[in-house]
């Protein structure tokens, strides 16, 4: 059997599939483009990505802004992937140590033009520098989003019945000695409570108490040598093994959650954490809530030292394979520039997103937030009263940029090495050494990063 | 295959450069690798021969012809068909040291003086993970092996008992044979799965505390994704297809599995 067909048939065949070419441009037009912005776990990010979409719906029909929100211990690992999929997203919320090694990498687009859209620098409150968030060798690379400093939180009802002094004087020795007065004072409740999982968390904490104790992982000004194995280092660990008497056993698990748990369910009283548990505690548990204060972190006795582990967070933009750079900077500096969507950005988990403006930091929004007007003095040391005491693993005690210590965030050797010392009961110098070759090795297989 | 004889680092996706046996060297000289190798050998281990035991016995149960066995059978599959994301997060919750409804039971029921740390001390971590295992996957070796049992002709136990043999002596002579291959072929599925597992240990120890739980699956993925060592994982998921071809034809050549077949 033979198929023929008719003229009439084989003219609407071809008109239709002319019709189809033509309209193939137009209806690519009218498509939607999604543009992905990663952020931290939290309402923040949705909040951020209204107001990007607020930009886009004026200027960039068919444009959306669509919020992925990446757990902290995964953003590493999801931005390896991603990048290597050539598939990044426009821009990503992210710890100032990861942006520093990408700019390195030169993986990143270049952010002056942003930040002189939005008067960074005028605007930023004291204490921060543009350069804090994701500058690499003279070249801002990160947009100043938010910081979150690490604080002692301590529950004053459980201070005064174990009759301990204020902690706003507060050194290692009295720290521990307070911890041992509460867990002796209420049995059944930990004294102190920290991360010491194999996570980010716990390399947060860990972190913070070496820098207290004079010690670095890095040392910038003597080319990036690793100096992990200092006494300083090992004094750190030799005090979080004394401290770990005080805490739960199951503390060698603990990450982000399950602190902000044991101090909210009132199970220990004080740990270290960042903003969010006085959030949490305003949620579920008011009566822990109205007696929850935060202090700086306990002066290391010798350095007098208070450092804070601090997410120094900045917007970076991936620069290969993105095709959103022009409309996602617009859109930032549109959000950037409102003072009303700053703050609703800083209101949506407060006191845990600290504002960067000053303009934001200063606004009714803030200012007259229920949390802030009920415990001011420690909302003042969530945003202001730490700043000078915060660092990070990318600018440890501030002596300079490191870009190795992006690599550092996804190995939990920090956290790794307090495990073989309170699970593996290893020797703490034998430990510290085997932490030190492990930074020694991120070292050498990184040294390109280094220049 | 081809990307462990590659140095590959995700973040620089154009330099791929070909470093022949170095991954391998690598991996076979880290004392992680073996670490966790072994701690892979007493997971897996533990788990197969938990679920072969505790499967043949609740396979032997729910044969028993009596009411209401077809919805308890499929009841049985539940932790089967349950997201494995979902279990280990509940099972995190009840094994929480502190706030844990189970320690809270045995706690309140007097069976306790102090909470257990389930999750925390090396021991206890690697039994919790194997009791996971075991809970999630056992209903597969029942099904498997009440399917089996299911085919057996009762002819057999008719003629066994005429003879005078009791059950232990019917279950050793006639059903235990009689399960000989599909077991055989459970036992391979289920040590090549449970080698293989890495969500549940990631998911509920992370592979600690210490490295006390952390398995050869971990150790490919933190060596490809957290190192970024491409080459490195890679050639650790070579060495484990190695290991448990080799292991799957021991344990077939020993089992005798087939031989009946070949020399009919």
């Amino acid at each position: 059997m033979t198929l023929r067909m008719t003229r009439r048939a084989a003219l609407a065949s071809g008109l239709a599939a002319t019709g189809g070419a033509l309209a193939t441009p137009a209806y690519a037009q009218t498509r939607e483009r999604v543009a992905r912005v990663w952020g931290e776990p939290g309402p923040y990010i949705g909040v951020f990505t209204n107001g990007l979409n607020e930009w886009a719906q004026r200027n960039a029909p068919g444009l959306r802004f669509e919020s992925e929100q990446i757990a902290w211990d995964a953003v590493y690992t999801k931005l390896a992937t991603d990048l290597a999929a050539r598939r990044p997203p426009a821009l990503i919320s992210v710890e100032s140590p990861i942006a520093y090694q990408l700019a390195a990498e030169g993986l990143l687009e270049p952010m002056q033009d942003v930040n002189q859209a939005i008067r960074a620098r005028e605007r930023l409150v004291d204490g921060f520098s543009i350069d804090d968030f994701g500058t690499w060798k003279g070249t801002q690379y990160a947009v100043p989003l938010h910081h979150q400093g690490c604080l002692f939180v301590m529950q004053d009802d459980v201070r005064q019945e174990a009759g301990l002094s204020d902690p706003v004087n507060w050194t290692w020795n009295d720290m521990l000695s307070g911890a041992r007065a509460i867990q002796q004072r209420r049995q059944g409740s930990a004294g102190f409570t920290m991360a010491l999982g194999r996570n980010l968390c716990g390399d947060y904490h860990i972190q913070q108490l070496i820098w207290q104790a004079g010690g670095m992982t890095w040392d910038p000004a003597r080319s990036f040598e690793t100096t992990f194995n200092s006494a300083a280092t090992i004094e750190a660990y030799d005090f979080i093994k004394e401290l770990y008497g005080t805490m739960p056993r199951s503390a060698v698990e603990f990450s982000f959650l399950q602190v902000v748990d044991q101090h909210v369910t009132g199970r220990t009283g004080s740990s270290f954490y960042w903003g969010r548990t006085m959030g949490r505690a305003f949620d579920e548990a008011k009566p822990i809530y109205d007696k929850m204060e935060y202090y700086l972190n306990p002066a290391h006795p010798r350095t007098g030292a208070r450092w804070s582990w601090t997410d120094i967070n900045g917007f970076i933009m991936p620069r290969q394979n993105n095709p959103f750079v022009r409309e996602a900077k617009e859109a930032l500096a549109h959000v950037m520039n409102s003072t009303d969507w700053m703050v609703r950005y800083s209101t949506s988990l407060f006191p845990n997103v600290g504002p960067v403006f000053k303009d934001q930091a200063s606004a009714p929004g803030i200012q007259q937030h229920p949390m802030y007007q009920a415990k001011r003095r420690s909302v003042d040391v969530i945003f202001t009263g730490f700043v000078p005491h915060a660092c990070n693993s990318g600018h440890e005690m501030k002596k300079g940029v490191n870009p190795l210590a992006g690599i550092g965030h996804g190995r939990n050797v920090w956290s790794q090495v307090a495990q073989r010392i309170l699970v593996n009961n290893e020797n703490t110098r034998a430990a510290v050494e085997w932490g030190h070759r492990q930074f020694e090795d991120i070292r050498r297989e990184n040294r390109r990063l280094l220049g | 295959m081809r990307l462990s004889f590659d140095r590959y680092n995700p973040l620089r996706p154009d330099e791929q450069p070909f470093v022949g046996f170095d991954n391998y060297v690598f991996v076979l000289q880290d004392p992680l690798f073996w670490e966790s190798f072994w701690q892979a050998l007493v997971w897996t281990g533990w788990s197969t021969v938990l679920q072969a035991l505790i499967g043949v016995g609740m396979a032997l149960l729910l044969h028993q012809p009596l009411r209401g066995m077809n919805a308890f059978r499929g009841l049985l599959l539940f932790p089967y068909i349950v997201p494995t994301v979902v279990i280990a997060l509940n099972w995190r919750w009840l094994f929480n040291a502190e706030i844990g409804i189970i320690n809270h039971l045995l706690l309140s029921a007097g069976i306790i003086d102090d909470r257990i740390a389930w999750l925390s001390t090396p021991n206890m971590a690697m039994g919790s993970a194997i009791l996971l295992n075991v809970w999630k996957y056992t209903p597969f070796v029942v099904i498997v092996v009440l399917a089996r049992l299911q085919t057996i002709p009762t002819e057999l136990y008719d003629a066994a008992k005429v003879d005078g043999a009791g059950a232990l002596r019917r279950f050793r002579d006639i059903t235990l044979p009689q399960l000989a291959e599909v077991l055989a072929v459970v036992i391979v599925f289920r040590t090549i799965w449970t080698f293989n597992k890495f969500e549940e240990i990631y998911l509920l120890t992370r592979g600690g505390p210490g490295t006390s739980t952390y398995n050869l699956a971990l150790y490919a993925f933190d060596q490809s994704i957290a190192n970024l060592r491409m080459g490195v994982g890679a050639a650790a998921g070579v060495i484990m297809l190695l290991l448990l071809l080799a292991g799957s034809v021991l344990y077939i050549r020993v089992s005798g599995f087939g031989r009946e077949d070949k020399s009919a």
